[in-house]
């Protein structure tokens, strides 16, 4: 293990490597994290992933891991016997507890609380405290648990955007299972399975382009079809599936077993059977065989041979009249889809 | 019957009087176990929180001879204190054997184990969740472990009463080192047993009838805290 910091940048970025824990790594085992100066990074991955376990390692609260100035705010925000006020300003010099005023109020808690005991905050006030007074201090990075975990749903993308635009150039590591948290939350982002990283890159490449099943599975991709590949064009090759036949980004020789990934918000939906203008390499007719909600999202699944999920709003639903049974044209972009050896 | 009834009657007789020597024995218990047990929490507190949060070399060991120290008799307390202001020990020149401050220094060593102990015990029982966010907080330890004691008040406030019952309690240590001198060193305990010896039961049973109201009354005001900060 090795944290180091490059020197020649206005503030050094973070390099950690070879991070294990316990000394076997069954928990964590990350090879190699690095975040650039003012980088926000989010550990994305699912329950049991060992993302807790990494933060606590850097957060220097589990033994054996860098040693770097950082504030660090767990998962669970406790509140000390004592007025919300003087909670908000723990740790804190005159100066950064005023700032930890400003920030609570952009994130939201109301200043008529401060007078107030701070056992007697909500899960989601205590969370906004304990954010504040994290931002406020003074170390160039923060490790930030579940940092919208108690937040009501309505108001997480608020207070991330609020959050995002109160870093004021710090650099941020940010563990979420929230796949919109951390779209709004990291510029870039990094998939834990098992203790390990699978892969590290930019939200939308990583959510769109997952490298193995594994992190599709823990990104939420919704469509992992499996067929035999057939020939290839270039950067692309394609998939027999059923009766469609993928086009993807993929690098396999012909007539192998194979897997085809794209997220559902790759989907795009036509309605009616009617051949829609567009690039998108892969066209299916099909029906709308169900409707879920996901969150403020509607999830389609439509049947083209094989069931396709899609991501839309609810205004598109609407406006295409979307309901089972309904003729409709799914397009997927070649370049949205990656296929991989099965 | 009627002895029990003799006693009762003249111990009630007594302290309806409430004379000048019971005054005096009275406010030398309330002086020198108050004292004490200020000097054992002020001690033993900040040891105990050391004890319940944190983890250094030497902590196990340490909290083994506090837990042993809980239960140390009186008359050992006592006896060492004697030993060493005794005039030819190495505090001699001191000249304080048989002197209330002899007394605070004997029974403040019974206190402050006992502060020690139920306040690692208080400490090191707030949950992992708490724990965490304290160390989050980036604070020194004297701020972190202020912030521990407020955090396990009830528990911290258990350790003062407690504190306060030993010594209040205890006649061995005093008894040694300050030698039941009427008018002097007698304080309730000691004065209980000197009367029991003569046979003054009335007088010996008022006595223990006024340490139980003490005890009451500081246990009472310190419950009332411990209950009053629970709320929030």
């Amino acid at each position: 293990m090795a944290a180091t910091s490059r020197t020649g940048a206005l503030m050094p970025a973070l390099v950690v490597e070879n991070l294990r824990f316990p000394e076997d790594g069954s928990i964590v085992s990350v090879a190699r994290l690095s975040v650039e100066a003012g980088g926000r990074l989010v550990v994305f991955g699912p329950n049991g992933a060992g993302k807790t376990t990494l933060l606590r390692l850097l957060a220097g609260v589990v033994p054996g891991g860098p040693t770097f100035a950082a504030a660090y705010q767990p998962q669970h925000s406790h509140v000390f016997r004592g007025s919300a006020g003087w909670n908000l300003g723990l740790g804190l010099n005159p100066e950064q507890a005023a700032w930890a005023r400003t920030l609570a109020d952009r994130f939201g808690l109301d200043p008529a609380l401060y007078e107030g005991p701070a056992r007697a905050l909500s899960g989601g006030e205590r969370q906004r405290l304990s954010l504040a007074r994290t931002l406020a201090r003074s170390e160039p990075w923060v490790l930030l648990d579940e940092p919208l975990a108690a937040l009501d749903v309505a108001d997480r993308m608020t207070v991330a955007a609020a959050l995002v635009d109160s870093l004021n150039g710090k650099g941020a590591i940010i563990v979420t299972h929230d796949r919109e948290e951390a779209a709004v939350l990291g510029e870039r982002v990094a998939v834990m399975v098992g203790g390990t990283i699978l892969q590290e890159g930019p939200v939308a490449e990583v959510f769109s382009l997952p490298v193995d099943d594994r992190v599709a599975r823990a990104v939420g991709v919704a469509n992992v079809l499996d067929g035999v590949t057939g020939h290839r064009e270039g950067p692309l090759c394609s998939i027999r599936v059923g009766p469609l036949q993928v086009w993807g980004l993929g690098d396999l020789a012909e007539g192998v077993g194979a897997r085809v990934l794209f997220g559902a918000e790759a989907v795009t939906l036509f309605p009616g059977h009617e051949a829609a203008a567009g690039s998108a390499r892969n066209r299916w007719p099909g029906t709308v065989s169900a409707l879920r909600e996901t969150g403020r999202l509607i999830e389609v699944i439509v049947d083209a041979g094989s069931p396709i999920a899609a991501l839309i709003t609810p205004g598109s639903q609407a406006a295409l009249n979307l309901e089972p049974g309904a003729p409709v044209i799914v397009a997927v972009k070649a370049t949205a889809a990656r296929i991989i050896p099965r | 019957m009627s002895f029990i009834g003799d006693v009762l009657s003249e111990a009630i007789r007594l302290l309806c009087q409430f004379g000048a020597e019971l005054r005096g024995v009275l406010w030398l218990t309330l002086v020198v176990s108050l004292l004490a047990t200020a000097i054992g929490v002020a001690l033993g507190v900040p040891l105990g929180t050391a004890l319940g949060l944190g983890r250094f070399r030497g902590r196990t060991p340490l909290l083994v001879a506090v837990n042993t120290g809980m239960g140390m008799p009186p008359v050992l307390a006592g006896l060492l204190i004697l030993l060493l202001l005794w005039r030819d020990g190495p505090l001699g020149s001191w000249g304080i054997l048989f002197t209330p401050q002899a007394m605070v220094i004997a029974q403040s060593l019974l206190a402050i184990p006992i502060a020690a102990g139920v306040t690692a015990g208080a400490v090191g029982g707030l949950s992992p969740v708490t724990r965490e966010q304290l160390s989050a907080l980036g604070l020194g330890k004297t701020a972190a472990g202020w912030i521990a004691v407020r955090e396990a008040w009830p528990g911290v406030a258990a350790a003062v009463a407690a504190a306060f019952g030993r010594v209040v309690s205890e006649v061995g240590a005093v008894l040694i080192v300050g030698g039941n001198i009427e008018g002097e060193t007698r304080v309730l305990t000691t004065a209980i047993v000197q009367e029991a010896r003569q046979a003054q039961f009335g007088a010996a049973l008022a006595l223990g009838i006024i340490l139980m109201v003490l005890a009451l009354m500081i246990n009472g005001a310190l419950t009332w805290l411990q209950l009053r900060e629970r709320v929030h």
